[in-house]
């Protein structure tokens, strides 16, 4: 297609599974998108595919990155286009195989053809530190490392980012699921706090948003429901990553002031 | 806010800041790969060196990890109750105040 494009790999991962990847991988390219780039997101957990969907787009799968690896099949076969979003694509994972069928030096020669053809490549990578890992980043030029306001996350993020620190990449960090109500009665680390402990640049946060669990009940990019709270953030990360890092960072806060607090504090008692 | 600020003054401690100081000192024992034991053996020798001097509160020490950007250090805190007799004359000058030992370890 194109050729002179040198695109953006961009590695998504967390080090504990289930703290919201996919749904970030999901909605930033979903978001990168909409701001008119052209994106491929690719799910790299092989025997645990997700992202298609997530992404609603399970029922138009024929091949998929495996196949693409092991020259079972060309590139653009295996890519799914979105219908409701210009320029978004999916590269879906292997539901058969395990991880080990990939190498990373079979994902490096797929990355670099990737990047010619896209604006922006996102892998979502599986949880763990293992094979599954090393496949997603290998080829990656940039990393953004999900984690929760928990102490089992923070710390699985911890071990990810000295992991890819030795790779030479500085990850940024995204703090999802925050819980404002439960941050400001000291029951749920702050955003500081994650910073302050993991010490890397922060991208963005995301609410907790009951909508997450919605839309992928049916299906729908996150990032197009505007009365989501988690999907306006994620749109904020996408324009964030793409370009405008000046754009400031939203804290999530709850919509009563100090009289709501005052007024809930009292009626507890 | 008014939360948090409400706790501080009655003392109580929110279960986020043990979480932080929790987490503070997991990653340093993941980062060195020090085990538990390592850390509860050290402890142990601080203690018997430290009694060797002074009299002091084993009840009451504590074990904390302060990170920094390049270095990391342990500080070992203990309160001294008096200075064992016989060495009254050598560690005259440290009185009877709170001791602190800090050991520094450079991170990975």
């Amino acid at each position: 297609m194109r050729c002179k494009l040198e695109g953006r790999i961009i590695v998504i991962t967390s080090g504990k599974g289930g703290v919201g990847k996919t749904t970030a991988t999901a909605s930033i390219g979903a978001a990168i998108a909409l701001e008119g780039k052209r994106v491929a997101v690719i799910d790299m957990d092989i025997g645990l595919r997700n992202l298609d969907v997530v992404m609603g787009l399970e029922n138009r799968i024929v091949f998929n990155i495996v196949d693409v690896v092991n020259g079972k099949c060309k590139l653009n076969q295996a890519t799914i286009r979105d219908r409701r979003i210009e320029n978004l694509f999916l590269i879906p994972a292997s539901q058969s195989d395990n991880k080990d069928v990939l190498t990373p030096a079979g994902v490096e020669q797929v990355g670099k053809i990737l990047k010619k053809e896209f604006d922006y490549v996102l892998m979502d990578s599986p949880a763990g530190i293992e094979r599954g890992f090393e496949n997603s980043v290998v080829s990656a030029d940039e990393a953004v490392v999900i984690c929760t306001p928990d102490v089992s996350s923070v710390r699985d993020a911890d071990r990810v980012i000295g992991l890819l620190y030795a790779r030479s990449i500085t990850p940024k960090l995204v703090v999802n699921r925050i819980v404002p109500e439960m941050v400001a009665r000291g029951d749920m680390l702050s955003h500081e706090d994650v910073i302050d402990v993991l010490s890397v640049p922060l991208l963005g946060l995301v609410p907790m948003d009951q909508q997450v669990i919605i839309s992928s009940n049916v299906g729908l990019p996150l990032v197009m429901q505007n009365d989501s709270t988690a999907g306006q953030a994620f749109r904020r990360i996408a324009r964030r990553l793409n370009g405008e890092s000046d754009l400031p960072i939203q804290v999530p806060s709850h919509k009563k002031g100090m009289w709501g607090m005052l007024a809930r504090k009292f009626s507890k008692k | 806010m008014l939360n948090a600020l409400l706790k501080k003054f009655t003392g109580h401690k929110s279960s986020s800041d043990t979480a932080k100081k929790r987490l503070n000192f997991i990653l340093v024992c993941d980062q060195l790969e020090v085990n538990d034991s390592t850390l509860k053996n050290l402890q142990s020798d601080i203690i018997q060196v430290i009694s060797r001097y002074f009299e002091i509160d084993r009840d009451s020490l504590q074990l904390e990890v302060q990170r920094g950007k390049d270095s990391s250090a342990l500080v070992f805190n203990t309160p001294i109750l008096c200075v064992r007799k016989g060495l009254a004359s050598i560690v005259s000058d440290k009185g009877d105040k709170g001791g602190q030992k800090s050991y520094k370890k450079k991170k990975k």
